[in-house]
């Protein structure tokens, strides 16, 4: 059997996951609701003022946001490790890294884009105004993808861990911080009506050497993990 | 194989051969740290006149700053030593990388911790959003990390060569998070403290702190061997060396 | 000596400062000492027992060497 090409790999593969993700709608979600509900948790932790919740929005919702991902990445290789597809994968005559992306691109769409659906929703409920908001959606756009890269890396090192819940946390936050900076920085200078554009491109050099680094690193961590 | 590895650095990479070096230069070490950083501390204490600025306060600055390069020293020696552990796969380096972590984080906590004693006297706060600041925190974040994902596995040699691999992720990322904290300073004007740096540095104020660094770094090495002795006789407990050094101490006791 | 001692009006914040640096690194260098000696102390009662475990009915001693 000769094996099939790279780029039909590469499309079976997400055609699976999608589709296993969309077997379990409900998992799917579950982040959303969380990250709603802990956005509606700050107006009643602060106080209801208009101007202090549309100061904070930008930084709630991408925290929100953060933790989301987070909650969500923990299962994003166990289901393969436990049945053993990733071996098969390891196994697979095409390049892991290309598999392990198309796994991370599969994540991204079931788990990031319904977030970033809901973000407006979430950022006017606190008083986000309108007018910055394309921002913010291109800030998620732009930070989710290196979100999911980060953290899939760190999922993949994990993997093998006994407890994997906390230390994951433990691991990526840090990892996160200039995510963090640069993507509240662009939506909060737009805010105020400064140009947003220089962290903007911070951002997307950093997505441009995560989706390379990303999957090659995701690979290597695999391997080093399931190494026994 | 690694014919451009001298040949004592070969032989030094078996456990036993290093059990022993370890134990011999450890003690040497310690005391070395001990004489110098006592000489170094009566220097920076008693010796060196206070700062015309500072007054007395500055004084921390013989911990402070020697923590803050000891921190930062540890962690390229983890890198490197993980890096070599992952690529050429010699144990010996995964467990210099592995017991490293633990002196680097308690590096990184004296820093900050010393760091707030010295800032709440100078600036009026314990803690402020600086870059340095910052980085150290995220710098000790990681050390806890490394650490955490390394205890996380049954099998310590996995466990190892994964928190190796999040060692170098980390030593990627530290120079991108002091960059994005120092560009999201210069956003946030309001936050920032001009730090007050040694103004002017008397020759009695420098010899203490020099000698204060070459200390921390004997006592790491000796530290370092401690460890590295604990890890071995742990990892290597089914072969006869540490069998025969089990029931030899039996014997003395 | 005890003015030198009071570091002006900063003497709480240098030797705190001075106490952390010392309990921090004292207890790093005391912690893979006892590791060390309790790692030997678990390998030698199991070493014993294997032994017992070889030759049952004679009492754990010094001179059962392998």
């Amino acid at each position: 059997m000769r094996p099939g090409s790279t780029s039909s790999a590469c499309a079976a593969l997400l055609h699976r996951d999608l589709l296993l993700a969309w077997r379990r709608r409900g998992d799917i979600a579950m982040p959303v609701l969380y990250a709603l509900i802990v956005g509606t948790l700050f107006p009643f932790a602060i106080g209801p003022d208009p101007a202090l919740l549309a100061r904070i929005a930008s930084g709630v919702v991408f925290v929100t946001v953060l933790l989301s991902i987070l909650l969500s990445l923990d299962g994003l290789f166990r289901g393969d490790i436990e049945d053993g597809s990733m071996e098969q994968l390891m196994l697979a005559p095409q390049p892991l890294a290309l598999l392990v992306g198309m796994k991370i691109l599969a994540h991204w769409i079931t788990a990031a884009l319904p977030l970033i659906v809901v973000a407006p929703m979430l950022a006017s409920m606190l008083r986000f105004p309108a007018s910055a908001m394309p921002v913010l959606v291109l800030a998620l756009l732009l930070s989710t993808p290196l979100l999911s890269l980060l953290g899939a890396v760190l999922v993949a090192l994990a993997g093998g861990a006994r407890r994997s819940g906390m230390l994951l946390a433990l691991m990526l936050l840090p990892l996160c911080v200039p995510v963090v900076i640069f993507a509240a920085g662009a939506v909060s200078a737009a805010q105020q009506g400064l140009p947003w554009a220089a962290p903007m491109a911070w951002l997307g050099a950093g997505l441009a050497m995560a989706v390379v680094l990303g999957p090659l690193a995701c690979a290597a961590a695999l391997r080093i993990a399931m190494d026994t | 194989m690694a014919n451009w590895v001298p040949l004592w650095l070969h032989r030094l990479s078996s456990p036993q051969t290093f059990y022993r070096f370890a134990g011999a230069v450890r003690p040497w070490a310690l005391g070395l740290a001990l004489v110098l950083g006592a000489v170094a501390l009566y220097g920076g204490l008693f010796l060196a006149p206070a700062d015309y600025q500072q007054g007395d306060a500055y004084r921390i600055i013989f911990i402070h700053v020697p923590s803050a390069w000891m921190s930062l020293f540890i962690y390229g020696v983890m890198t490197v030593s993980a890096f070599i552990g992952l690529v050429w796969r010699i144990k010996l380096a995964e467990t210099v990388a592995m017991e490293s972590a633990p002196i680097g984080a308690a590096f990184t906590l004296i820093t900050l911790v010393t760091g707030s004693l010295w800032g709440k006297p100078m600036w009026g706060t314990w803690w402020t959003w600086d870059a340095r600041l910052t980085s150290e925190l995220v710098l000790l974040f990681i050390y806890l990390g490394v650490i955490g994902l390394y205890h996380a596995f049954e099998d310590r040699r996995q466990g190892a060569r994964t928190a190796s691999f999040l060692a170098l992720i980390g030593a990627v990322n530290v120079p991108i998070v002091h960059f994005s904290v120092n560009w999201w300073n210069t956003l946030h004007q309001g936050a920032t403290i001009r730090l007050l740096g040694p103004s002017h540095m008397d020759s009695s104020m420098i010899w203490p702190l020099l000698l204060m660094m070459v200390a921390t770094k004997c006592y790491y090495v000796a530290s370092l061997f401690a460890r590295v002795r604990a890890d071995l006789i742990a990892a290597e407990s089914g072969k006869a060396w540490v069998r025969d050094l089990a029931l030899g101490t039996q014997e003395r006791a | 000596m005890s003015e030198s001692l009071a570091m002006g009006h900063y003497g709480f914040y240098v030797w705190t400062a001075f106490a952390v640096f010392f309990i921090v690194l004292l207890i790093d260098s005391l912690a893979p000492v006892a590791r060390r000696r309790r790692n030997l102390r678990d390998l030698r009662a199991r070493l014993v027992r294997q032994e017992n475990r070889r030759r049952p009915g004679t009492p754990p001693s010094n001179e059962s060497h392998p």
